[in-house]
């Protein structure tokens, strides 16, 4: 006999505490309840690197197609995010090209190098600077500008529209003041669009809105626009509180950052940052058919959210998963989802945060330090990172 | 069946396989270092980039649509006979196949 148990519902987590402090909560929900219907936030949580990595790996029967989500209103479009198949392929592919570590190795490294340069120059040496404010984000903004094909966006109009868009999708409440806002974003960026395109077909060049305008068969401009702003969207606020993170955790393990000073391999370090606080914390999946997951019976229909903050700290597969270690054996996080739906801005991320910032920041300010972690704020729970840095730069 | 991996390093691995699994399933299963997978197959990630021994080349076949372009994506030297491990599926034939790891995937 099938067995139609259905998962626990929990009726005390909340969101603020979810927000504040998840990882306690998402700690006792492995041991004691892994498969969670949490009713705040009216989903199923699946709290187990197992039960994550098969959701994400199985499309089949869990989608992303949500054409109902508070995301429409707030992107004005049914963006590939919230679709599945051919039809997401195809617009995720229409510009992969710009995203791929050919175009980055040659194009958008040696570019990001050099703002990184700039950005660093900016910084006052011997005083104390919020450094998520100061560096993590305008930077982050500055070569997603460039990848994206719209430079002449400055950062703070990128950074607003990011926070527009995010906000916007993330407004289950339905209320009012979010969507004024992201249609005021919305507004700006079709605007600016509209110019950026007709310069890079007069322009070609390797940036994502070219390639895709220029492309033989190209999707629908709706869809190219679309695009666009889920990149704005998704692709400031992740490398942001990586590199936050990341930062954080090296300095407050000195004797991790001196090894990795010696031997300048700092890949493992952006690894174990994005493992230790995913910058994207937990997706959702439609549910396609009646599943078993856990030994619990999840009705189709259903919305289970993959939480991918607490795979990446799950005991079965990480030894000390609280603990920041660069030097792990091995670190296969779910920082990027699996799937198809695998994070379009990893290679860049890895290439660029990874491969390039670490090394320079800490060339450039050998004796940085954080005086005081303790006032470091760490928010969210769908995205999370902390909220300031105060380094002094040395 | 059995797989055997070999790392960049000469390090050799033998593993038990199973009939309709990919490489890179039997690799990550079995813990192989040297093969990531990271987007679990979906052709997104090009981190189970692997090199197929010369002698099972042929039986193995070429790569698939759409398999040369992520490729170029690849963190290592891209050969000849480079394939994604997530696209080579095992068939009976497939028995004893030798499996070259890069250097690395990141
Ligand atoms: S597992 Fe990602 S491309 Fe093969």
């Amino acid at each position: 006999m099938p067995d139609h148990t259905l998962a626990p519902l929990d009726e005390t987590i909340t969101i603020d505490q979810l927000t504040t402090a998840p990882y306690p909560i998402y700690k006792r929900l492995r041991a004691e309840a892994p498969v969670t219907r949490v009713k705040s936030v009216g989903r199923t949580f699946l709290t187990r690197y197992a039960d994550c990595k098969y959701v994400k790996d199985t499309p089949a029967l869990f989608s992303s197609n949500d054409p109902n989500t508070p995301m429409k209103k707030a992107f004005q479009a049914h963006t590939l995010m919230r679709k599945d198949g051919p039809e997401h392929m195809a617009e995720r592919m229409a510009m992969a090209s710009s995203l791929m570590p050919k175009t980055i190795q040659d194009v958008w490294q040696p570019l990001y190098r050099q703002l990184a340069g700039d950005y660093l120059d900016r910084l006052p040496k011997g005083e104390i600077v919020d450094l998520h404010k100061d560096l993590s984000a305008p930077i982050a903004a500055r070569i997603l500008a460039h990848i994206l094909g719209i430079p002449e966006a400055t950062d703070e109009e990128m950074i607003f529209w990011s926070q527009a868009l995010i906000d916007g999708a993330g407004n289950f409440g339905w209320q009012p003041e979010p969507f004024v806002i992201s249609d005021h974003a919305n507004l700006e960026m079709n605007a600016l669009l509209e110019d950026a395109v007709k310069r890079v077909r007069a322009e070609p060049d390797p940036s994502a809105l070219s390639v895709m305008v220029n492309a033989e068969n190209p999707i629908p401009m709706s869809q190219i626009i679309a695009n666009i702003k889920i990149a704005i969207g998704g692709g400031i606020n992740e490398p942001r509180d990586a590199l936050s993170t990341i930062v954080y955790g090296l300095l407050t393990e000195p004797e991790q950052l001196e090894e990795l000073k010696r031997s300048q391999k700092w890949g493992p370090a952006f690894e174990e940052g994005v493992r230790w606080v995913a910058p994207i914390q937990a997706s959702s999946r439609l549910v396609l058919e009646d599943v078993e997951i856990g030994g619990f019976h999840i009705p189709r229909g259903d919305t289970v959210m993959t939480i991918q903050a607490s795979a990446n700290h799950d005991e079965d597969v990480f030894d000390h998963p609280e603990k920041f270690d660069v030097f792990r054996a091995k670190n296969p996080h779910l920082s990027f989802g699996s799937g198809p739906h695998h994070c379009a801005g990893t290679h860049v991320a890895r290439r660029t945060v990874g491969a390039v910032m670490l090394e320079m920041l800490f060339d450039r300010f050998p004796d940085i330090t954080l005086p005081d972690p303790e006032i470091v704020q760490w928010r969210g729970f769908g995205f999370r990172g902390p909220i300031n840095l105060p380094v002094k730069l040395g | 069946m059995k797989i055997t991996f070999i790392a960049a390093d000469g390090t050799t691995t033998e593993v038990e396989a199973k009939e309709g699994d990919s490489v890179m399933h039997t690799a990550v299963q079995n813990d192989v270092d040297g093969i990531i997978g990271e987007c679990g197959g979906s052709m997104m990630c090009a981190t189970c980039h692997c090199y197929v021994d010369e002698a099972w080349a042929a039986a193995v076949g070429g790569q698939e649509d759409g398999e040369s372009d992520l490729l170029d994506c690849a963190a290592s030297e891209v050969k000849p006979t480079s394939r994604l491990s997530c696209q080579i599926r095992l068939r009976r034939e497939l028995d004893g196949l030798v499996i070259h790891l890069p250097e690395s995937q990141l």
